[in-house]
């Protein structure tokens, strides 16, 4: 077994010393115990121009023995507000077995090129558009169905997000973190050579999507109490 | 989370932790790649089975030896490369023109899409192999290199993942023709995610035929079943070529075999 950690430190060692030389949009990562590779702290600064702008999310990473093999889990530790959220279910972070009822789309599988960087893209994506075919959270999944097939009528969703995204931005500013809300600050500028196309892909990808945040902006930000008293938790208690 | 997902979660923890001991007890059991043994051994797995014993024998006309895998998902990756190295080990042609597609395949599966940080990582450790045993005046001394390294977790696996990309970068160059070879309804890229790229997927028909293409090689796989006859049946990869690696295909893992 010690071999199959060896692959694993030499894994985490290079993909932590990558990100710190050269971060990724919208994210910090820390070892959560400096002698252990294996659980990290990020985190996520919400994207400008979404509904988790000015955001600030903190998550727990785990890494398995036999990482990169198998995929890492992930875990919010800030109050967010999703269909997806209980353990956040970003399909390739299950192991690949044969699951045929899961209802994934099996394109997306883990594979031992996927890394931090790859998987938290995939995290941000997530965040805006939800799989609502496998929701850990039914309310909320509801809810954002119901936000999304009324054209943004229906602005309960979007409104527990808004909050929580402020609730964030306190804990940042608590810490000393100031979350970036322009897309410019928010987009760190490669030092080195530009090698990381993909990443640049889906990134284009993620901001094509047309959300019509104008209109319910107009609505939201008068008409904000009336979910303020309720259960915002987005955790999916269990 | 309602009660039930609650028990399928336990389940499913259940279900990874014997999944982790099964692995753990193999490991512990069977090396990556054996030493040769000879033919005969394989008799006393199947307890005078009339059809298996009368193909061993068959198979020992035409064969001296054989090494086993470790039966993990990843054995016909593993044997493949073995074999295949320890053929270039003896055969400086095919070898440079073997490490000169492996070396170019880095800027080519990156074009495909895979990331660089990663693949970079496995693509420098698949080649620090193919560098340690370059063929030499001792080729002895390569052949125990390859062994000992092939034993090596770390680098076996390095090299299991790598192959396992390079076969699914070219399913994907090829798509329009591997696409007729593919059940269900699904697209190359599709079934590559699924079945060619994650670690312990079997290996069929169409990972041997592109992972032959993709790095020039010709394989030849002896099937033994449980079926009719008493001979084992060949099959080459591709058909016209003269073989240059030997496996065994029993049902469900894959062997390397030296013949006569």
């Amino acid at each position: 077994m010690s071999n199959v950690s060896n692959s694993a430190v030499r894994a985490l060692n290079l993909e932590y010393k990558s990100l710190q030389d050269e971060p990724v949009e919208g994210f910090r990562v820390k070892l959560c115990n400096d002698d252990n590779l294996f659980e990290w702290e990020v985190a996520i600064f919400g994207p400008p121009d979404t509904l988790y702008q000015g955001g600030y999310f903190k998550a727990h990473m785990k890494f398995p023995p036999d990482y990169p093999y198998s995929p890492p889990s992930i875990r919010f530790l800030t109050k967010v507000w999703h269909p997806n959220n209980g353990d956040l279910c970003i399909s390739i972070l299950h192991p690949p077995v044969d699951d045929p009822q899961s209802g994934e789309r099996i394109e997306e599988r883990w594979n031992p090129t996927q890394n931090v960087r790859t998987i938290l893209l995939s995290v941000i994506s997530l965040l805006n558009e939800p799989n609502t075919y496998s929701p850990a959270n039914v309310d909320a999944s509801v809810m954002y169905r119901k936000w999304r097939d009324s054209q943004g009528k229906d602005n309960e969703y979007p409104n527990i997000i808004r909050k929580q995204a402020l609730a964030g931005k306190l804990d940042a500013e608590k810490e000393g973190i100031v979350v970036p809300l322009t897309l410019e600050d928010y987009c760190i500028k490669p030092k080195s050579k530009p090698t990381n196309q993909e990443m640049a892909l889906e990134l284009t990808d993620f901001y094509d999507e047309d959300y019509d945040l104008d209109t319910d902006d107009d609505n939201q930000e008068s008409g904000e109490s009336d979910y303020g008293n309720g259960d915002d938790s987005g955790n999916g208690e269990t | 989370m309602d009660e039930n997902t609650q028990s399928d979660a336990n389940n499913d923890e259940l279900i990874l932790q014997q999944q982790r001991q099964i692995e753990k007890e193999i490991s512990e059991t069977t090396p990556l790649v054996s030493d040769k043994q000879t033919i005969s051994t394989l008799n006393s797995e199947y307890n005078d089975d009339a059809v298996y014993c009368s193909k061993v024998k068959n198979l020992a006309e035409k064969y001296i030896s054989l090494r086993k895998t470790r039966p993990d998902g990843n054995c016909f990756f593993r044997a493949f490369a073995y074999g295949y190295l320890e053929y270039l080990v003896k055969n400086k042609d095919d070898y440079e023109k073997f490490r000169d597609l492996v070396q170019k395949a880095k800027d080519k599966l990156v074009k495909q899409g895979f990331p660089e940080l990663t693949l970079e990582d496995f693509h420098d450790t698949f080649m620090d192999v193919i560098d340690r045993v370059a063929p030499s005046e001792n080729n002895e001394e390569n052949l125990q290199e390859l062994h000992k390294l092939f034993n090596e977790q770390g680098y076996s696996d390095y090299i299991v993942v790598f192959l396992r990309l390079m076969t699914s970068g070219q399913l994907q160059e090829e798509a329009d023709f591997f696409f007729n070879f593919i059940e269900g309804d699904c697209t190359i890229q599709e079934f590559c995610h699924q079945e060619v790229e994650p670690m312990y997927k079997e290996s069929d028909h169409i990972h041997i035929i592109a992972i032959c293409k993709a790095l020039n090689a010709n394989v030849r796989v002896e099937y033994m079943d449980r079926a009719d006859g008493d001979k084992v049946m060949a099959h080459d990869f591709p058909e016209v070529n003269k073989p240059n690696v030997f496996l065994l295909y029993r049902p469900g893992h894959y062997d390397i075999l030296y013949p006569k």
